[in-house]
């Protein structure tokens, strides 16, 4: 693209300005001017129009902010260029204050015909205005930018060159190699895969620790084998001294025996002594001893047997009585029976005349008076009165009785009985009284009614004169009478043998010391009582004669006991035998001493030697035994610590043998790498696919760099005469010099990085001239170049001028003389030139 | 005669990449190489085998925790008392002293070839048949020497040749595992050559047989497939060998790819997922999902996450888990035609081992493991596959805003 014609209509201080360029034979132009002619606003407007306005929002590189002024809107012109083929473009951008976009309106006019912008622009790659820029406009400001010059900067640039869609890939490029460096970084911490990495040598460092298993273990077994050693040396040790210690030990309980049987064969000494004649010795004693008791016992007996012997005659008199008794026992039973028989016959009377009961009580004077009476009878009267007067007084009868049990109770109970006795004779006194008063009123009777004497005597004497026969009744009077008599005497001979026996139990009581009732059973009794009495006493009598010679039989045995006994203790040499004990005590302490000794000795036999020994030095056996204590509690000691440690040993190789660490640490170690491994992959392939994307862009943009460093280095070569003959430009820009030496830039001279900057710069328009050929703006870029330089400027210059259009900015009239070409002058001012 | 060849238990180590299972799951994987060590002595018990040949990397490290050691020592244990010989010999890995083993002294246990001596011992079986072994321990983690010129010539009876190590290479840095040539070990002509240290099972010869076993228990999702031991039965008479793989871990690594050939939603990919992942045992599973790219980022980014794997395992059966998802884009890169050109070439120049050297320099300079990951060429295919989704994603965005 040839720029043919410049077309201002207000742009800074130019308003309907142009320029046409019509060098056919050269594609440099030159345009003169002072300072604030306007040439760098001729440059800015060729950018702009381009490009679009720079209203003072963006930074620029350079100086290009141009204001429209306020009262020549629209700003803005028009470009012309020609390109290869001789079509003609012109591109109009005008900018009315606050009308459509700030960056101008574009018209792009082909041959005269709107056409879409892109059509010119395709012509250009597209490129923006920071690309233009940076790579066609040369000035002060860019020239000041050469040490921050990058390859990657002009790769940048190349690769618009490139493959379709460079931009994009550009920014894939971008994206890959920015998640790279978020991953990892050559010298950073923080980076996942850094940290992957510091982790990964912190567990090899584990991983080394724990396998240090290994020869823990093997020190711990060899110090297993080492203590287990000791220990069986230890227990040798302790089986040793134990076994001394038991035999001293053993000597050492043995003492008091051995002791013993010292003392006990001191105290052995010889004695005489014949059992058997002990044996006889105490025999006799005993039997001695016994007579002498039954001695006393006989004697004891004997002179009780004395004292008991009293006068027994009168017993024996007594009991003489015995047949005597029986005879009056006989014969009292007689009189029972002669009182019953008589009774019996007195009753047959009473029974055979009824009459007779009523006088059978009467005296003989009271018979005569009933005969009397009943021969005065008339009749059968008189019969009653004798009855009558011959009838007993109840009353005296009662009396009689009640004397009579005082009597008996007189024996009984002394109180009762004189009670009774007065009682009694109370009675007896009354009851005469009484009788007496009857008879008197009974005769006055029969004095009065003499008529009813009959009645009367049957009234008084209680008869029945019907029956009456009065001879009959005298005769069974006289008959009764008789027995009355029998029975009276027959009453007073059972008095008279009650009395004796009364007499002789009396005098039995006496004897026997005890109360003998009266009758006949008792008196017996108490009379064979006195008969056994008798007896016994008989016995004892016997017996004490046996005693007494019995008596004098043991005396004599008791003298020949005595002799015998006598002889024994002199052939013994005793005196008695208390003696003689004495002698038998000592003779078995003796033999229980030979005893003792045989045991001992037989107990002590084996060791009698050591026993020996021991007693001989006791104070240093027993020192030895203690030491020998002390030892064995050491080694004790020893073996227990021993035996921890092993315990200690095995616990620890266990729990090493159940270890899982060194897998555990391996495994974590084998989990890292994976992570590592798969974050690496990660890593590597946005990194990788970052320079593979740069490589196929480099690839398509054909090489271009290389060949561009080449150039370059051909055109610094020119620019400084050979005096830096190579580039390197990698993150830093350095050159070598002809001597071989490496320069960084910001150490070179300022003409010598200008001429670098001139030279990469260069090298790049002409590398991309087939793809993008655009006028090259120089801005009064020599300054500080010397003449000999711009010579070598200018030759450069020209060189380019063969391929791109040089437009060339300058106050330098040296400059524009050693052109030799015709300069446009820009003056102040200049409205059209 | 009935013999077993293994190698690399690796009995204390641990497996990599499941670091978001939960603890449980962590007893059972470890414990799964311990399973798979008795499993292997309980074959030797049943089938009653005459020899057990344990090639190197019994253990993880040169100094195995004791837990893994005393494990060991009881389950040889148990051969000893089966009175069958067991002839090990010490890795890379658990390049120790034999001293340091806590096997205890049996005439039928025998460390070969203590302190990188080359060892040979004679042995009869109970029938009467005699053999060699002739093999070497490590006792540094490096042996850089090839030990096979040392070996002696074999003697008038069957030989067993046992060696941890790894064939030669053209780059110098990875002969450091007592390298050896293929040839050599063919020349040498001993009957069974018991190797260790790679953990693919292979027979790098038949006749004579030169065997890698494989490791015992698979550690990762590069090590999938059934793992375990070589029984071994030799014709007495003839000395012709017989080998017969048997399996004895406990848990399968294994790799499933489903193929995307249009968007779908959550829950047709998980019904995907979990239909392809099926298992007859307990297996880990990664699952590689191709065309990628056409799932959303979201979409991309839950199935990427340990909490979506664990509502898939949830599903699967034997306890198995999903551990792993990785993304396949095999489309084109939805680059302007005239473009694609310099893509490819970019892509290439930049996967090349010196510039994406270059590029993760920074990165794999930090730490010996991320250095150890720039040199891994799965690795950088992982890099690269994950680089392709994520800027193929991209590109789609830029061209749909632009269309």
């Amino acid at each position: 693209m040839k720029l043919i014609k410049i077309k201002i209509v207000n742009f800074g201080q130019f308003s309907n300005f142009t320029i046409d360029f019509d060098l056919p034979n050269s594609d440099i132009d030159v345009f003169y001017g002072a300072n604030e002619a306007g040439k760098s606003t001729i440059v800015a407007f060729i950018k702009q129009v381009m490009f679009g306005f720079h209203l003072a929002k963006h930074s620029s590189a350079f100086f290009e902010d141009y204001k429209p002024l306020a009262r020549v809107s629209p700003m803005g012109g028009s470009l012309f260029f020609e390109n290869d083929d001789h079509e003609l473009y012109e591109l109009e951008r005008l900018y009315a204050s606050g009308k459509g976009s700030k960056l101008g309106t574009l018209t792009v006019k082909r041959n005269n015909q709107v056409v879409p912008e892109n059509i010119f622009f395709d012509q250009i790659k597209n490129i923006n205005g920071g690309f233009y820029a940076d790579s066609f406009i040369f000035n002060q400001d860019m020239l000041a930018k050469v040490g921050q010059i990058q390859q990657s900067d002009l790769l940048e640039r190349i690769y618009y060159l490139g493959a379709a869609n460079s931009d994009k890939l550009l920014d894939l490029r971008d994206y890959f190699a920015k998640n790279a460096g978020t991953l990892f970084k050559k010298a950073g911490k923080n980076p996942p895969v850094n940290q992957l990495l510091k982790q990964l040598q912190d567990q090899e460092n584990h991983v080394r620790a724990s396998e240090n298993e290994f020869v823990l273990y093997q020190d711990l077994s060899k110090d297993y084998k080492e203590q287990e050693e000791a220990l069986n040396k230890q227990e040798q040790k302790q089986l040793e001294l134990q076994t001394k210690y038991n035999d001293l030990e053993k000597i050492q309980k043995l003492i008091p025996s051995y002791e013993k049987l010292h003392d006990l064969k001191q105290q052995t000494k010889p004695i005489a002594f014949d059992s058997e004649q002990y044996q006889s010795a105490q025999t006799l004693t005993m039997q001695i001893e016994n007579l002498r008791k039954k001695q006393e016992k006989i004697a004891a007996k004997l002179s009780e047997f004395r004292q008991n012997q009293n006068d027994d005659s009168n017993e024996k008199d007594l009991i003489q009585k015995k047949p005597e008794v029986l005879q009056w026992q006989t014969e009292y039973h007689n009189c029972i029976q002669k009182e019953a028989q008589i009774k019996n016959d007195e009753q047959q009377l009473l029974t055979l005349d009824p009459n007779l009961k009523q006088v059978a009580g009467f005296s003989q004077e009271q018979i005569l008076k009933l005969q009397d009476d009943y021969r005065n009878l008339p009749n059968d009267k008189t019969k009653n009165e004798a009855a009558d007067n011959s009838k007993p007084n109840s009353v005296m009868l009662i009396g009689i009785a009640a004397v009579v049990l005082g009597i008996v109770l007189l024996f009984i109970a002394r109180a009762f009985g004189l009670l009774a006795l007065a009682l009694g004779a109370l009675l007896l006194l009354s009851g005469y009284f009484q009788q007496k008063q009857q008879k008197n009123s009974d005769q006055a009777q029969r004095i009065q009614k003499v008529r009813q004497k009959r009645q009367a005597f049957e009234n008084y004497y209680h008869v029945n004169l019907a029956h009456f026969d009065i001879n009959s009744l005298i005769n069974d009077w006289r008959q009764y009478q008789v027995q009355q008599q029998k029975l009276e005497s027959t009453l007073v001979r059972k008095k008279e043998v009650h009395n004796e026996l009364a007499d002789l139990a009396a005098q039995i009581s006496q004897i026997i010391g005890q109360n003998v009732t009266v009758d006949f059973t008792s008196v017996l009794a108490a009379l064979d009582q006195l008969s056994k009495k008798l007896e016994v006493a008989r016995s004892q009598r016997e017996e004490q004669i046996s005693l007494e010679n019995n008596l004098a039989e043991s005396k004599e045995e008791l003298h020949d006991s005595n002799i015998k006994l006598k002889m024994i203790f002199a052939r013994a040499h005793v005196a008695d035998f208390n003696e003689y004990q004495q002698i038998k005590d000592q003779s078995e302490e003796q033999k229980e001493i030979a005893r003792q000794i045989a045991v001992l000795k037989s107990n002590l036999q084996d060791d009698l030697n050591q026993l020996e020994d021991f007693t001989k030095d006791k104070e240093k056996s027993t020192q030895k035994l203690s030491k020998l204590t002390e030892e064995l509690s050491l080694i004790q000691k020893d073996i227990q610590q021993t035996q921890s440690a092993i315990a200690e040993i095995k616990v620890k190789m266990t729990a090493l043998a159940n270890s899982t660490v060194v897998f555990a640490e391996k495994q974590k170690l084998a989990n890292l790498r994976t992570s590592l491994k798969n974050l690496s992959a990660d890593y590597l392939s946005d990194l990788v696919v970052s320079k593979w994307i740069a490589r196929a862009l480099d690839l398509a943009s054909n090489e271009r760099f290389p060949k561009m460093l080449i150039t370059a280095k051909e055109y610094l070569r020119l620019l400084t005469n050979n005096r830096y003959n190579d580039i390197d430009i990698d993150k830093k820009l350095t050159v070598t010099r002809f001597d071989g030496k490496k320069i960084k830039v910001q150490y070179l001279s300022r003409g010598t990085s200008e001429q670098l900057y001139f030279a990469l710069k260069l090298a790049f328009v002409e590398q991309i001239k087939d793809q993008i050929n655009l006028p090259i703006l120089i801005d009064d870029s020599f300054v500080n170049f010397d003449d000999t330089r711009v010579d070598e400027i200018n030759k450069l210059l020209h060189k380019i001028a063969q391929n791109n259009q040089v437009m060339i900015f300058t106050a330098q009239t040296s400059l524009v003389d050693k052109m030799q070409l015709k300069p446009l002058t820009l003056t102040k001012g200049t409205k059209n030139v | 005669m009935k013999f077993i060849h293994f190698a690399d238990a690796h009995l204390d180590s641990p497996f990599l990449g499941l670091s978001f299972l939960p603890s449980d799951s962590f007893a059972q994987i470890q414990k799964a190489p311990l399973k798979s060590l008795t499993n292997i002595v309980n074959l030797a018990l049943q089938e009653q085998v005459d020899l057990v040949l344990i090639a190197g990397d019994t253990f993880d490290s040169y100094q195995p925790n004791p837990s893994s050691q005393i494990f060991f020592a009881h389950e040889i244990e148990r051969l000893i008392q089966a009175q069958i010989q067991v002839i090990m010999i010490f890795g890379n890995h658990d390049h120790m002293a034999k001293e340091d083993l806590l096997v205890p002294e049996s005439p039928f246990f025998k460390l070969l070839g203590n302190r990188e001596k080359i060892e040979t011992c004679s042995f009869t079986t109970k029938t009467g048949f005699e053999y060699d072994v002739t093999g070497f321990s490590y006792f540094a983690n490096h042996i850089t020497s090839d030990l096979i010129a040392k070996f002696p010539v074999k003697r008038n009876c069957y030989t067993f040749g046992i060696m941890h190590a790894q064939e030669k290479t053209s780059q110098n840095s990875q002969n450091v595992y007592a390298p050896f040539k293929l040839s050599e070990l063919q020349d040498l002509n001993y009957d069974y050559f018991a190797l260790g240290h790679i953990h693919l099972r292979q027979v790098l010869a038949k006749s004579p047989l030169i065997v890698y076993p494989g490791n015992i228990q698979g550690r990762h999702i590069n090590e999938t497939g059934p793992k375990g031991c070589y029984l071994g039965t030799i014709d007495e008479q003839t000395k012709q060998t017989e080998i017969k793989f048997v399996q004895t871990n406990p848990i399968t690594w294994m790799q499933k790819e489903i193929e995307l050939t249009e968007p779908l939603s959550k829950t047709e990919l998980e019904h995907r997922i979990v239909a392809q992942l099926t298992a007859t045992a307990t297996t880990y599973f990664c699952l590689r999902i191709k065309g990628a790219d056409l799932l959303s980022e979201k979409e991309r980014e839950l199935v990427q996450d340990n909490d979506f794997w664990q509502m898939i395992s949830a599903k699967l059966e034997h306890e198995s888990q999903l551990v792993d998802v990785r993304f396949v884009t095999d489309s084109h890169l939805e680059v302007a035609e005239n473009d694609r050109k310099y893509f490819m070439q970019a892509e290439k120049e930049i996967f090349a081992t010196d510039e994406f050297a270059r590029i993760s320099k920074d990165w794999a300079l930090k730490d010996k493991y991320t250095d150890d990951l720039a040199q891994s060429d799965d690795f950088v295919e992982e890099v690269k596959q994950l680089a392709e989704v994520k800027l193929n994603s991209k590109l789609k965005g830029v061209n749909d805003e632009i269309n």
